[in-house]
């Protein structure tokens, strides 16, 4: 009895998260192995067929390859610029607490609303970043910004850096704030530059921030679906395809639903690999 | 990935409990629900009692999917379900106004709920994968020849697959090029442009005039639609006997016409930035004086652009005049309980008057006879351009894989209009995907 009890009491709490992971991810990989009418009917078992057509696709291939760019880019630059702004942020100013909520304000607008401004902002002949080129003379005649995936998707990739600052400006503002003054101090004290300070004091001490926000915002930015289906829906062409717009047009443009299961089963192992890969890091520091 | 898993736990919820919230759904009398907010509580306790007594089913519902056309789509409906409901008190309508966008998405995940509505507005195009999985009623069995004759009829036939009638023509259009008359006017070609070479030449002196001249839809929907018309305009075709057959002599001129137009600046330049409805815009702003559209454009000019003086001629073409006709259906889903219902109320929409109250109200070309009688069509010039053009229809082949072939030869124009992929090859890529897919 000794032995069972600490399992009898986490139990209620293992079947709700078995309940919750485990249903969708049974019912996705049941999808996964099946043919699959366009209505969501199974049909028939086929084994590793629709994971087998997936890989054979070149679009899976060429939005696979364009998930990791844009994961990248989309990360580090976020990152990037959310480390000086929260750090702006911690610091003593008249207005701090405006400045913050203006900061934090995009974070409670719906995503697709905040794409679909962009789309406007972009638009070759009423949007207002031509407009204003216009008129600082910059450019002469109307630039069409999303017309080729070369610019469309840099532009995406800026979108997304720039709707994922308030989520990981508040982890860092998180962590400045936990950072105790008097190391500060002593740095002070003893004639540290402010860049010796960041790099030798701020930068160790929300090490374990650093990590969550990077964690974090690849999760979500790798199956960010709004931004590149509100601006290009994936095209032209389909140069800027990520792998969650691509299953969006498998399963509901395409009705291949067996298909994009299957491409939904394979994003979930990228991240499970690359979240196990980084619990490991992880360990062996606190290890060492 | 969100989107999938919401969709899957849905399928599950649904099956679950969507039934008993129908059934209470249902029991609760119309006049209840649209009075205040007191009355709103009296009909939730309603709901509860009926609950309890599942056998005592006075009116019968039946769930209407509708598509959104417009802003008044939705009124319009609502409208005709309150007429229908005085006339049938037994009979409860329930309209539900889906954005078309959205629309295949909905009807997607609940019909693989089991929750579907009874009747649908769907795109015509899709009507083969939906008679395939054997998800709607044949009409057969329920209209007699006096309501066939209602129908114009080769719009009636377009929903016949396999000599059964799967569902009824409720809205219908056309496509026409809309010209600019001040600009055209201008270079002196008041009656518009009738072949490719008047696009060009009309185009170049429009640019002159430091506007674009034919707006060439490169974006999202209906992509390969604005590339067909050239097709069909050089004496081609899209599919025959379940082969693309768009890769032709005939499409690769339409296509090669298409880029020479885009190269010598005489579209509005990035062309793949802009969907229908963008281009459609830019005629409304006068800043392109050609674009091919539908009849609903007609409408929206005269609420939006009041100033702009336009004529309508027959799309460009280098062999006979034609239209691309383009319906939308109305279906009866097998799993409906409330069938003879169901259909009471479609009999209902196709009569005289609530069929011109809708024609009129989106702007599209009539379906009945009773309706293209109407002043409202014989009288306005514009929409007569579009009526005419009915007998020289082309449509859309019905076939399954049509959104396969559709994805291909968006992605093959799309690379031919922005240069990175010749007209012939990619053309001849795209009728291999296509071919792959089709009748499949």
């Amino acid at each position: 009895m000794r032995l069972i009890r600490p399992y009898l009491l986490i139990l209620p709490a293992f079947l709700l998260a078995f309940l919750v992971i485990a249903i969708p991810f049974a019912d996705i990989a049941r999808t996964a192995t099946h043919e699959v009418s366009r209505f969501g009917i199974l049909i028939r078992f086929n084994g590793a067929d629709n994971l087998l057509k997936v890989f054979r696709d070149p679009l899976f291939q060429s939005s696979l390859l364009r998930t990791l760019w844009w994961t990248l880019f989309v990360v580090a630059g976020t990152n990037l610029v959310s480390l000086p702004v929260a750090i702006l942020l911690n610091q003593k100013f008249y207005g701090r607490a405006i400045a913050r909520a203006i900061v934090m304000l995009p974070w409670s607008v719906s995503l697709t609303m905040m794409a679909v401004v962009w789309r406007w902002t972009f638009n070759a002949e009423y949007g207002m970043l031509n407009s204003v080129l216009e008129r600082f003379g910059i450019i002469s005649a109307p630039v069409a910004w999303l017309a080729q995936s070369e610019l469309a998707f840099p532009i995406e990739i800026i979108v997304g850096i720039l709707v994922s600052i308030p989520f990981t400006t508040t982890i860092y503002m998180g962590g400045l704030s936990s950072l105790p003054e008097e190391i500060y101090e002593a740095a002070r004290l003893e004639g540290a530059s402010i860049l010796r300070q960041f790099f030798y004091l701020t930068l160790p001490l929300i090490r374990p921030f650093v990590n969550i926000a990077i964690v974090l915002n690849v999760i979500y930015v790798f199956s960010s679906f709004p931004i590149i289906w509100v601006l290009t829906e994936g095209g032209p062409a389909d140069g800027t395809q990520i792998l969650v717009t691509y299953l969006y047009k498998l399963a509901f443009r395409l009705g291949r639903i067996g298909d994009a299961a299957a491409v939904s089963l394979i994003m979930l192992a990228i991240l499970l690999v690359f979240t196990i890969i980084y619990l490991r890091t992880q360990e062996k520091e606190q290890g060492a | 990935m969100k989107l999938f898993f919401s969709l899957n736990h849905r399928r599950q919820l649904n099956q679950r409990f969507i039934p008993h919230i129908l059934a209470t759904r249902g029991s609760i009398p119309r006049s209840h629900r649209s009075a205040g907010a007191n009355l709103g509580i009296i009909a939730a306790i309603g709901a509860l009692l009926s609950m309890a007594s599942p056998a005592a089913t006075q009116a019968e519902t039946v769930r209407f999917t509708a598509s959104y056309y417009s802003a008044e789509t939705e009124p319009y409906f609502k409208k005709m379900a309150d007429e229908f409901h005085q006339k049938n008190p037994g009979i409860d309508i329930k309209i539900e106004v889906v954005n078309w966008d959205n629309l295949l998405q909905k009807l997607t995940t609940d019909i693989g709920a089991n929750a579907n509505a009874d009747l649908s507005i769907i795109g015509t195009r899709w009507l083969v994968d939906f008679q395939k999985q054997g998800l709607v009623e044949d009409l057969g069995s329920h209209m007699d020849q006096s309501f066939q004759n209602r129908f114009i009829g080769t719009l009636f036939n377009v929903a016949k697959l396999d000599g059964k009638t799967y569902g009824l023509p409720i809205a219908a259009s056309a496509r026409a090029l809309y010209f600019n008359k001040q600009l055209f006017t201008k270079i002196g070609m008041p009656d518009g442009p009738k072949s490719w070479s008047d696009v060009e030449e009309a185009s170049k002196k429009i640019k002159a005039l430091g506007q674009y001249g034919f707006g060439l839809q490169g974006k999202e929907i209906e992509t390969d639609t604005y590339w067909y018309y050239s097709v069909w305009s050089y004496g081609g075709d899209i599919v025959k006997d379940c082969k693309a057959v768009f890769g032709s002599d005939a499409g690769i001129k339409g296509l090669t016409e298409y880029k020479k137009l885009i190269d010598e600046g005489l579209t509005e330049p990035g062309v793949t930035s802009y969907s229908r409805e963008d281009v459609q815009n830019l005629f409304k702003q006068g800043r392109v004086a050609m674009v091919i559209t539908a009849p609903f454009l007609i409408n929206q000019l005269k609420a939006e652009a009041p100033n702009i003086e336009y004529g309508v001629v027959p799309i460009p073409t280098e062999t006979q005049p034609f239209s691309l006709i383009v319906t939308d259906t109305v279906v009866l889903f097998k799993n409906s309980k409330v069938k003879d219902a169901a259909w009471k109320f479609l009999d209902f929409l196709f009569t005289k008057d609530p069929r011109i109250a809708f024609t009129k109200g989106e702007g599209f070309l009539p379906t009945t006879k009773a309706e293209s009688e109407d002043p409202y069509f014989t009288q306005n010039e514009k929409l007569q351009a579009f009526v005419n053009l009915l007998p020289q229809g082309k449509f859309l082949p019905l076939v399954t894989g049509y959104d396969a072939m559709s994805d291909s030869v968006i992605r093959a124009v799309q690379n031919v209009y922005l240069g990175k992929a010749q007209p012939a090859e990619a053309l001849k890529q795209a009728a291999q995907e296509a071919d792959a897919a089709l009748c499949k």
